[in-house]
């Protein structure tokens, strides 16, 4: 090739690298439709009834440590809809339980089983949801830690 | 760009116009591979805007990341290859059909080992986030997730048509086994396709790789199936060309004039070359390419052969009326190909046969073309008799040259002009001014390139045709 096409050429695939990068961090930190999370009944010192809605909870005492429950907002990706309540024990985060997970086919509901529990592992070991992608589980770790993120921000969450 | 399809027709005669022609060949070939590297930055950037990034945040999605990425840049380079193959006539009169089959050949192992690290890549990675070590990951992929075992088999396919296609196994290789192996790289494509759109979420329905790989691979599919299977039948339906006359020219050479219909709408130049195919006991399964020894005429096609490889020499039993299928016409080895007003042919043995037919395409101002020939003996110069009378006819130079080569030194000269101290540039007076079309064995093709670039023929306008393939 002459030096000007090869000059065009390099230019172009530069500006479309650039581009693809710009797209694809902008839709994967921000662009995931986020409902509000919702606190769940759970007043501190005064433990309500266990119903459906809620996880069990210890019956707190004097001493008793406090515990809150938040489910984040129901994310929908393209293979179903992921939502996590989250579960804070004296403003420590003790435990992600997925409420709904990927299921539009088998394929979807093997990948998301197998990424949500390395998911609750790693957010109960960094205290946050900013923690690495499950491979081959792109769709569904970034639907769970936005639900996640999402409950810990209703939280008044702080880390 | 011009294209004069209609025998007879011809092209040019003054300067302006083949340099115009040739800065628009140069354009289109620049278009062509600056379009075919594009590509991979165009792959690169849908993988980064479908969240592909995400792969390299951490340490432990490294390899998957990287493995997915050396899978894309191998499918690409991979339909790059069908498509350098597929007989394209925007590629053929870029950059002509040998240059395209030798960039497709160049290809094939790069694309081997990117898929190859893509499995490794993949099983690596794979096998981490799930605590497997490699193997017992692959054997986990072939037997719980589908589609995985039909991209083993491709995988196991392309092995094999990389191995075959080796220079080494190649020529111990009929001709067939090689080509009956080399069809199955469409299977491979067709059986690796179901992991790339269904498994992981790679091309997943929603993703902007989606729709840029369907469309890739529709398209490429398409180009193969009608530039090397619909036009060529609709071509022989339409032509129908049969043997009208075998004759022998000397020893061991034969040319065969084909007759058919319409072949004044066939759109061919002195110097190209066909894929044929008798329709004759033992010959009709292979294609060989051969290049026209006469510029179509409107009435008929000729070729002349010397028996070499495996079927010509049973060209001498083709009977006249057998039918022959063919696949062409290819190649930039025309008048169209000059870059400037004067013009230099240079043929040796059968190398000459092309020549004669470019000869007659050329229509040059007396005095500035330049005709060489060049055998071991008197009866290794092909068609002699008519190169003569055409070069008398339009008054055009011609030397021809008799006697081997000396024993000493490398020359593509005999040994009495080459010790007479003759050079290309005394044989051809208005070298390096000029546009050299050069058709021999390669190993004397490439003595005489050479030479002219020794005598300042740029690279450009030196047009040599490869006969080796």
């Amino acid at each position: 090739m002459r030096r000007s096409s090869t000059a065009i050429v390099g230019v172009g695939s530069a500006a479309v690298l650039v581009a693809g990068w710009l797209a694809g961090s902008a839709r994967f930190t921000t662009d995931l439709p986020v409902a509000p999370a919702t606190q769940l009944p759970i007043a501190e010192k005064t433990p309500p009834p266990t119903d459906a809605g809620t996880s069990p909870l210890p019956t707190p005492t004097e001493a008793a440590p406090v515990v809150v429950a938040f489910n984040g907002p129901v994310i929908e990706t393209k293979y179903g809809s992921v939502q996590v309540q989250v579960v804070l024990t004296d403003g420590a985060i003790t435990d992600a339980i997925a409420l709904t997970l990927t299921d539009s086919s088998e394929t979807s509901v093997e990948v998301s089983a197998r990424a949500a529990p390395i998911l609750r592992e790693e957010v109960l070991a960094a205290q946050s949801a900013g923690v690495s992608n499950v491979t081959g589980a792109t769709y569904t770790t970034q639907a769970y830690l936005s639900s996640v993120q999402s409950a810990l921000d209703a939280a008044g969450f702080m880390g | 760009m011009i294209r004069t399809n209609r025998v007879g027709v011809d092209p040019v005669a003054h300067v302006a116009e083949p340099a115009r022609r040739f800065l628009w060949r140069q354009r289109r070939a620049d278009a062509l591979e600056g379009l075919s590297w594009f590509s991979f930055a165009v792959v690169l950037a849908l993988f980064l805007a479908d969240g592909g990034w995400t792969y390299f945040t951490n340490i432990r999605d490294l390899a998957t990341g990287t493995g997915i990425v050396a899978g894309l840049i191998g499918s690409n380079l991979l339909l790059v290859m069908l498509l350098l193959a597929a007989r394209l006539p925007v590629v053929d009169r870029a950059i002509g059909y040998d240059r395209a089959l030798a960039a497709h050949r160049r290809l094939g192992k790069p694309v081997l080992y990117l898929i190859l690290a893509h499995l490794m890549l993949l099983l690596i990675g794979y096998g981490l986030a799930l605590g497997r070590d490699p193997v017992a990951q692959a054997i986990a992929m072939i037997t719980t997730m589908p589609d995985l075992p039909q991209a083993f088999i491709a995988l196991a396919i392309l092995v094999l048509v990389v191995l075959t296609s080796l220079v080494i196994v190649r020529h111990k290789l009929p001709y067939l086994g090689w080509y009956g192996v080399h069809l199955l790289t469409y299977a491979a494509v067709l059986l690796a396709l179901p992991h790339q759109f269904g498994q992981g979420e790679l091309f997943a329905v929603g993703t902007w790789a989606r729709w840029y790989w369907l469309t890739l691979y529709v398209g490429t599919l398409a180009a193969v199936l009608g530039y090397r299977f619909l036009i060529p039948l609709a071509r022989n339906l339409r032509h129908q060309l049969r043997v009208a006359e075998v004759r022998a020219e000397a020893p061991g050479v034969v040319s065969v004039v084909m007759t058919g219909h319409h072949l004044d709408k066939l759109a061919a130049h002195g110097g190209q070359f066909f894929g044929w195919r008798f329709w004759s006991p033992g010959l009709h399964l292979e294609a060989h390419p051969y290049s026209l020894s006469e510029a179509p005429n409107g009435q008929s096609l000729r070729i002349t052969v010397r028996q070499l490889g495996d079927g010509s020499h049973r060209l001498l039993s083709v009977r006249p009326g057998a039918r022959v299928f063919f696949e062409g016409p290819y190649g930039l080895f025309t008048a169209a190909a000059r870059t400037t007003g004067h013009t230099v042919l240079i043929g040796a043995g059968i190398g000459i046969t092309p020549i004669r037919a470019l000869l007659e395409d050329i229509d040059t101002p007396s005095g500035g073309l330049t005709v060489i020939l060049r055998g071991d003996d008197e009866e290794h110069l092909y068609l002699r008799r008519e190169v003569e009378e055409i070069c008398g006819r339009i008054g055009a130079r011609l030397e021809v040259l008799v006697g081997l080569p000396p024993h000493q030194g490398r020359t593509w000269l005999p040994s009495a002009e080459f010790a007479a101290g003759q050079t290309i540039s005394t044989l051809a007076p208005d070298i390096p001014d000029v546009d050299l079309f050069i058709c021999g064995p390669k190993p004397w093709a490439e003595l005489v390139v050479r030479d002219a670039r020794a005598a300042g023929v740029p690279r450009h306008r030196i047009h040599a045709e490869r006969f080796d393939w």
